[in-house]
């Protein structure tokens, strides 16, 4: 039989939404309402749903942050090689005319043209080769805003396990309510990393210029 | 002569320390080690000698505020100049910063430009340009 194909509807007896089920619907509702009131984790699920936009934002930044590195680079390499080949053609072009008169070459100032398009030419893939290497920053920016995003999913992850091992049938073998209440330790302040949204936020600089201009204010 | 000064970069990813100490040679500053957080770098600060200290401040084991507070404790290190650079970009790291003896506070990401600018002026003011 086609796997696509939809079978005729079949009696569910037991999943019909009778009185009865939806009782038992509400109880199960109030049965986790009360248990992560016990837990204490009505207000650490009120603080995930605030922090999964937050979360949302992270890895919106972290994917225009690569993105706008791997578009650095391109262009850069783009630059660089267009240098290059210039160089390579010149090269060529100054060979042949030094093979073909080389005091004409250097007297009609070939050679030195040439001397002059090499330096400059090195001098803007040198620029280009460092504009390489200062895009390769965002690796620092976003390993700490993925280390942020790692911790929300690793703190949702150990809540949910607590509550699991809360609601498991008493015969399951799991550990005692008791035991998954134990308060998780205290976490360490945590500097905020990267700013990730720092339009709306009065609290923080959105640039050098701003470090500066604070800085002097303080007479430093 | 100030291409023979001695710095010391401290920053918990080594793409950023290699991306720092090429720039501290494309300015002219060639001497440079590394330290993977603060703990590191006060043990090299304190076995080996070092005209400066550029230092990242979100790092494990000992941060850069932590870092900084040390040296600045210790009287064979407090002349030591400190340029911060770092992704805090909140108003009160900055001056906290300041408030500890910080010689200069840059974000990330930064140019090379601004780095040869702090760098420079941090050492002018020291007499040691």
């Amino acid at each position: 039989m086609n796997a696509l194909q939809v079978k005729e509807p079949v009696a569910i007896g037991p999943l019909e939404l009778t009185p009865d089920v939806h009782q038992r619907i509400g109880s199960l509702t109030r049965q986790l309402h009360d248990a992560l009131t016990g837990l204490g984790l009505t207000d650490k699920v009120r603080n995930w749903a605030g922090e999964l936009p937050d979360a949302k934002s992270r890895l919106s930044y972290i994917a225009r942050l690569t993105g706008e590195a791997a578009e650095k680079v391109l262009n850069n390499v783009d630059q660089a090689k267009a240098h290059h080949d210039h160089i390579a053609a010149e090269t060529r072009r100054i060979g042949a005319l030094i093979v073909k008169d080389p005091v004409a070459a250097v007297a009609k100032g070939h050679v030195m043209n040439f001397i002059t398009d090499v330096e400059e030419a090195t001098k803007e893939i040198d620029k280009n080769l460092t504009d390489i290497m200062m895009a390769q920053d965002f690796h620092d920016l976003t390993g700490q805003v993925i280390a942020k995003v790692v911790n929300l999913a690793a703190n949702i992850e150990e809540q949910l396990v607590q509550l699991l091992i809360l609601t498991a049938p008493p015969d399951s073998g799991t550990k005692p309510p008791e035991a998954a209440v134990a308060p998780t330790p205290p976490q360490q302040p945590v500097l905020q990393g990267p700013v990730v949204s720092p339009e709306n936020n009065p609290d923080v600089v959105k640039g050098q210029s701003e470090v500066d201009d604070l800085l002097a204010s303080l007479g430093f | 002569m100030a291409n023979e000064l001695r710095f010391l970069v401290v920053d918990d990813f080594s793409t950023m320390r290699r991306i720092v100490r090429n720039l501290l040679k494309e300015i002219g500053y060639t001497e440079a080690d590394e330290a993977e957080d603060g703990v590191v770098a006060l043990h090299k600060l304190r076995n080996s000698n070092f005209d400066f200290v550029v230092s990242d401040i979100n790092m494990p084991n000992m941060n850069g505020f932590q870092l900084l507070n040390e040296i600045k404790k210790d009287d064979k290190l407090k002349h030591l100049p400190v340029l911060m650079v770092t992704a805090e970009a909140r108003k009160e790291d900055i001056v906290m910063a300041a408030q500890q003896g910080a010689a200069g506070y840059i974000v990330k990401p930064f140019t090379k430009a601004t780095l040869e600018d702090k760098v420079n002026l941090i050492l002018t003011k020291l007499g040691l340009k």
